[in-house]
């Protein structure tokens, strides 16, 4: 009875998630984007002028919602516990090497589904990817991989990267002459500030409720035969999918898809990065950004490392473009591959 | 004899706990944490044997809770700073 009511909680949340991001579209986000994590802390940091690519430069509400959303229910729940300390600057590296793995792909992995749902063919190859990633990441974690436990941190720790979300909002409503803006491109496309917040803060709490995870569906079906996450992620690719055959979006094919590239191997070989290293760090993007909200400092460090990641993609023309993958982009994931699998092998404990 | 859930700081914590379920004889298996006992989404372990928290317990232990129908009962912190 318990187990139904969990199922079809986290069904539930995954077709709101997909709703809402057909919703978002509509309202003015770019097609097939209507959350992407990767994309929304790459447009922040553009945003902030941590990079200055003028196309991708957008501090999106939809960030701050989700971290405040799980916060909100986090709080409600009597779940907010303030922990941290588990090799932090590790979770950096890994975030960055994320979102390393995500801009070549153009597309976390909520991205990944919701394209999918469009049907955009370039995603198959990257859940190919995103698959033989996960699985990678498993390997680490049946030889003993762990990056050791956090401990209890003050109070006021569990608080600042809500703090940071609010002081965003505050910016983009209060000051927005500080901020970067881009004038064309998928930076200049979006839905209106409060339908963006308020579909952050539904899917944040739904998402801290339900502890949703791209990666966690993949990696519990692997290691437990346990399909429970799993049900959210095709959830959530269901809802797009019939909103966009209802809304005639629905465009099968490789060529000429919204913000997409056809190089197939750097599609797959981004998003293996991408599994691995969000296996590593104990959730996708998304789940990251909740963990944030509900006290986590870790995964905050995780977020930092994904926003930094991002804004080096762009200073160092690492991130692919519609155009395909960069050169400097493909030497980047390799790196990223070494790097993230050399913190894996380093951090294997003895099995007594 | 009932089941009871243990609950682990990390992945490697449960491995742990589980080889030593194993080594006890006890048909232990290692699942995701249920949605009631916890927010986050690690692994629990679920066994019979006896918790005998002098032998048993380690540092990656959070919990251990005997499961009573759809519910828990706790029955062991493992205490932090």
């Amino acid at each position: 009875m318990v187990k139904w009511k969990e199922s079809g909680l986290i069904i539930l949340a995954g077709l709101i998630v997909g709703a809402a991001a057909i919703v978002l579209v509509l309202l003015g986000n770019p097609a097939n984007m209507g959350f992407c994590i990767a994309c929304f802390l790459r447009d922040i940091a553009g945003g902030v002028k941590l990079h200055t690519a003028p196309i991708v430069q957008y501090v999106r509400p939809e960030i701050a919602g989700l971290v405040l959303g799980a916060l909100i229910m986090a709080l409600a729940g009597k779940e907010f516990s303030v922990r941290g300390g588990s090799s932090p600057m590790a979770r950096f590296v890994l975030g960055f090497c994320v979102m390393v793995g995500a801009l070549m792909f153009l597309g976390c992995p909520l991205r990944m589904v919701i394209r999918l749902g469009g049907g955009d063919g370039n995603a198959l190859l990257g859940l190919v990817g995103f698959a033989i990633g996960i699985f990678v990441g498993t390997l680490f974690l049946r030889a003993g991989f762990s990056l050791k436990k956090s401990t209890p941190q003050p109070m006021v720790e569990g608080f600042l990267m809500p703090a940071v979300a609010v002081g965003l909002l505050v910016l983009l409503v209060g000051a927005p002459t500080l901020l970067a803006f881009s004038e064309s491109g998928p930076g200049s496309m979006h839905a209106p500030i409060l339908a963006a917040l308020v579909a952050g803060l539904v899917v944040g709490a739904l998402a801290q409720k339900t502890r949703l995870c791209m990666v966690g569906g993949i990696r519990d079906a692997l290691l437990f035969r346990d399909f429970h996450l799993l049900s959210g992620f095709v959830a959530i690719f269901v809802a797009v999918l019939v909103g966009n055959l209802i809304l005639g979006s629905f465009h099968p094919g490789f060529a000429g898809q919204p913000v997409a590239h056809t190089d197939g191997v750097w599609n797959l070989l981004g998003m293996v990065l991408v599994g691995v290293g969000s296996v590593l760090l104990g959730g996708c993007p998304l789940r990251q950004l909740i963990l944030s909200g509900s006290g986590n400092s870790d995964s905050s460090m995780a977020v930092l490392g994904m926003v930094v990641g991002a804004a080096f993609c762009h200073n160092f023309g690492l991130a692919s473009s519609t155009d395909g993958p960069t050169a400097a982009g493909k030497v980047a994931v390799i790196l990223g591959l070494v790097v993230v699998c050399a913190i894996g092998g380093l951090n294997l404990n003895k099995q007594k | 004899m009932s089941t009871q859930i243990a609950t682990f700081h990390t992945h490697f914590g449960a491995i742990r706990f589980h080889k030593l379920c194993k080594s006890l004889g006890d048909p232990a298996v290692m699942m995701p944490v249920p949605r009631a006992l916890s927010a986050s989404c690690g692994t629990c372990v679920r066994f019979t044997a006896p918790f005998d928290p002098a032998s048993m317990s380690h540092e990656d232990l959070d919990s251990v809770y005997a499961v009573e129908g759809d519910g828990y009962r706790l029955l062991f912190r493992n205490e932090e700073e």
